[in-house]
C-alpha cells in the first residue's frame, strides 16, 4: 500500500509537470498573429487558432497582409511589440533574427520543432516548402517548358512577374544567371540575361489577374511559386505548372516566427507548436499543396507528387544565397526598375 | 447693445485646443518625424537605421535620371489629367447650372460618387473595362474590329483614364459653385452689345470662372501628384510615379529614409503648386 501511494504520488507529480502548457487558463489574453489572408488564414483558424482558443480560453486575433508589412511593423514596434507570431518568407527570417526582431527557434519550448526536417529552422521555424516553377499557357507551350525555353524570341514581352522585390523576382534572376553559367553573385550577367525576355506584359497584383490572362494566351508564362498556382489549376484548363530540371525549381520556404519581447510568449509558442503539428501541416499539403516541413506527415503518392516534402527533394532544388540577395535588395530594386521594367 | 457675444481669449483657446492637439499629434509630429527620417540612412545589410544626418537620399534622387524621370512623369501626368478634367468639366458644369433644372442635385450627387466610393472600387471596375479581356477589348473583338487587344492598361493611357475618372469631381464642384455666381445677364448684355459667342467666353465668362478654374485645377493637380492606388493598379508596375516609388522603397525594400526623402520631394512640389495657385488667386482678386 505504501509502495502504491508512492507510485501514485510520483505519477501525479509527473503528470502535473508534463502537462502541456496550454492546460493553463489564458482567459482574457489575446494572441496577435500576422499572416497572409485567404486559404492560409482559413487553415490556421481551423487547425491552430481554434484548438488553441478551446484549450486555453485565449483569443487569437489575425493581422492579415504581406510579409513586408509585418517586417515593417516589427521594426516600428521594436521596443513595444504588439504582434506575437508572424509568418515571414525564407529570406526575411534570418535577417529578422539578426536584427533581434524575432526569437531563435527553440525545440525545448516548441516540441514539434524537433520533428521539422534537419537544417530547415533557419532564423525562424520552417513552416512550409514550395518551389519557384513556371506557370505557362498550354496553348503556347505544348509540353511543360524548361527555363531556357522562356528565352524563345516569340515569347519576348509576354512574361508576367510579381512586384519586385520578391522571392519570385530574385529566383528568376538566379535562374537567368545559372543559364549563363554563373550564379546570383554575378548580378550584371543575371540582369542582362533576364532583360532579354523584354519588359513584362504584366506586373501582377493578384493571382486571378495573371491566371485569367494566361488562360486566354495573352501571357505566355510567369515564374510562380507552387502551392497556390497548383491549387488553382483546376479552374484554368489552359494553364499548366512545370517544375523545370535545369536548373531545378528555386526553393522558397515560409517561416513562422515568435516575435521578440512580445506580450504573449507562451501562447505564441503554443500557436507555433500547433502550426508545425502533423494535423495542420497535413491540411497545408492536402488543401494548399504546400509541402510539409514536419517529417512525421504522411501523404498519399498522389498528394506527395504535388508537393515538395522530403529532404531529398529539397536537396534537388536550387537554393539561393539569401543573405547575399537581401544585402543587394536596394541596388537590385533600382536595377530591376531600370533594366527589366524600364525597357 | 453688442451684436456678437463677448468670447474671452481663454474660451477660444479651449475650444480650439482639442482640434489643435489632434492635428499636432496626428499630422505635425509624424510630418516632422518624416522630415528627420529623410536625412537618416538605412544601415547596409540591416533593417536598422543610421541616425547620422546625411543628404545622401536627396543626392541619390537628383543624381539618378531614373528618379528624375519618375518625378517628370508624375508632374507631366498630373498636368495632363488636370487639363483633361478642365476640358470635360467646364461644359458639364455650365450645363448643370443652366439647364439641369430639378435634376441638378441628382447630377451633382452622381458626379461626386467617385469621390465617396474611394479609389479602389472604381479602379478595379476600370480594370474590368480596360484589360485585354475586358469589356472594351472584348466588345471590339466581338465586332471584328481588332484581332489583338488594345493596350489600355499598364501604360500612361490607362492611368490617365483612371485619374480623370477619379478626380473629375474635384474640378466639377468648384466650377459649379463659381458659375452659379455669374449673373445670367452678363452674357446677354455682352451679346446685345455685339460680342460674338467666342468673345463672350474669352472676355466675360472665362475671367469670371477663373477662381473656380484655378481652385479646381489646384485640387486635381495635387490629388494626381500624390495618387497611389490608381497608378499602381492601372499602371501595373510599368508607369513609374513618385508615389509608387515611395511605396516600393517603404513597403518592399524597407528603406524608410529613402522613401521619406521621396515623399518630401513630392510634398515640395505640392507646396510649390499651392503657392502658385495662391499667387494666381491673389492676382485674380485684384483684377476680377
Amino acid at each position: 500500500m505504501k509502495r502504491f501511494a508512492c507510485y501514485a504520488a510520483v505519477t501525479a507529480v509527473s503528470l502535473f509537470t508534463c502537462l502541456p502548457a496550454f492546460a493553463q487558463d489564458y482567459s482574457g489574453h489575446t494572441l496577435v498573429v500576422g499572416t497572409w489572408g485567404g486559404d492560409i488564414e482559413r487553415l490556421l483558424r481551423e487547425h491552430v487558432a481554434g484548438p488553441l482558443e478551446a484549450s486555453t480560453g485565449a483569443k487569437v486575433e489575425f493581422l492579415l497582409g504581406g510579409s513586408g508589412d509585418r517586417l515593417s511593423k516589427m521594426v516600428a514596434e521594436r521596443n513595444n511589440p504588439t504582434m506575437d507570431v508572424t509568418f515571414q518568407n525564407i529570406y526575411e527570417a534570418p535577417a529578422a533574427l539578426k536584427d533581434g526582431l524575432v526569437m531563435a527557434p527553440d525545440a525545448s519550448k516548441v516540441a514539434n520543432a524537433a520533428d521539422v526536417w534537419p537544417g530547415m529552422n533557419d532564423g525562424c521555424y520552417a513552416m512550409s516548402l514550395v518551389g519557384l516553377g513556371i506557370a505557362y499557357s498550354k496553348a503556347l507551350f505544348p509540353q511543360p517548358p524548361e527555363w531556357s525555353e522562356l528565352w524563345n524570341p516569340e515569347f519576348k514581352g509576354k512574361m508576367a512577374y510579381a512586384p519586385y522585390p520578391s522571392s519570385e523576382g530574385d529566383g528568376m534572376l538566379a535562374v537567368a544567371a545559372r543559364i549563363e553559367g554563373v550564379n546570383e553573385h554575378d548580378p550584371d550577367v543575371a540582369f542582362a540575361k533576364l532583360a532579354e525576355l523584354g519588359a513584362p506584359a504584366l506586373t501582377y497584383s493578384s493571382l486571378d489577374e495573371v491566371l485569367s490572362l494566361m488562360d486566354a494566351g495573352e501571357i505566355a508564362a510567369a515564374p510562380m511559386i507552387s502551392g497556390y498556382v497548383i491549387s488553382n489549376l483546376e479552374n484554368y484548363e489552359g494553364i499548366g505548372f512545370a517544375f523545370p530540371k535545369d536548373p531545378g525549381p528555386v526553393l522558397v520556404r515560409d517561416m513562422v516566427c515568435q516575435v521578440a519581447n512580445s506580450p504573449e510568449p507562451e501562447l505564441a509558442q503554443m500557436f507555433i507548436n500547433l502550426a508545425l503539428g502533423v494535423e495542420n501541416q497535413t491540411a497545408y499539403a492536402k488543401e494548399l499543396n504546400f509541402g510539409p516541413t514536419n517529417s512525421k506527415v504522411v501523404l498519399t503518392d498522389e498528394e506527395a507528387a504535388r508537393v515538395i516534402n522530403t529532404p531529398e527533394e529539397v536537396a534537388s532544388l536550387l537554393q539561393l544565397d539569401w543573405p547575399y540577395v537581401i544585402s543587394q535588395r536596394s541596388d537590385w530594386t533600382d536595377r530591376w526598375n531600370k533594366q527589366i521594367l524600364g525597357q | 447693445m453688442k451684436e456678437t457675444p463677448d468670447i474671452r481669449p481663454i474660451t477660444t483657446a479651449m475650444l480650439v485646443a482639442p482640434a489643435a492637439c489632434l492635428m499636432f499629434g496626428v499630422f505635425v509630429l509624424p510630418f516632422a518625424y518624416l522630415l528627420v527620417l529623410s536625412f537618416w540612412s538605412q544601415t547596409p545589410g540591416s533593417l536598422r537605421m543610421d541616425t547620422n544626418l546625411t543628404l545622401a537620399n536627396y543626392t541619390r534622387i537628383v543624381g539618378d535620371s531614373y528618379y528624375l524621370g519618375g518625378l517628370w512623369t508624375t508632374l507631366w501626368l498630373s498636368a495632363v489629367v488636370t487639363l483633361i478634367c478642365l476640358i470635360l468639366a467646364l461644359p458639364l458644369a455650365r450645363w448643370i447650372v443652366l439647364h439641369a433644372g430639378r435634376a441638378k442635385g441628382l447630377l451633382i450627387g452622381l458626379s461626386i460618387l467617385p469621390l465617396v466610393c474611394g479609389a479602389l472600387l472604381p479602379t478595379l471596375g476600370l480594370v474590368n473595362l480596360l484589360s485585354p479581356l475586358g469589356f472594351i477589348n472584348g466588345g471590339l473583338k466581338a465586332m471584328g474590329l481588332i484581332q489583338t487587344s488594345l493596350p489600355l492598361l499598364g501604360n500612361i493611357t490607362g492611368v490617365t483614364i483612371g485619374l480623370v475618372q477619379a478626380f473629375l469631381p474635384l474640378m466639377l464642384l468648384p466650377l459649379i459653385t463659381t458659375i452659379e455666381r455669374i449673373p445670367a445677364d452678363y452674357e446677354k448684355a455682352a451679346m446685345s452689345l455685339g460680342a460674338r459667342r467666342t468673345v463672350v467666353w474669352r472676355r466675360v465668362l472665362l475671367p469670371l470662372m477663373m477662381p473656380g478654374i484655378v481652385a479646381g485645377s489646384l485640387l486635381v493637380f495635387c490629388a494626381s501628384l500624390t495618387a497611389f492606388v490608381t497608378p499602381q493598379i492601372l499602371g501595373q508596375g510599368k508607369v513609374v510615379t513618385f508615389a509608387s516609388l515611395a511605396y516600393q522603397q517603404a513597403a518592399l525594400v524597407l528603406d524608410w529614409p529613402f522613401a521619406s526623402a521621396l515623399a518630401m520631394v513630392m510634398l515640395l512640389f505640392l507646396l510649390l503648386a499651392c503657392v502658385l495657385g495662391a499667387l494666381v488667386m491673389r492676382r485674380l482678386g485684384r483684377t476680377v
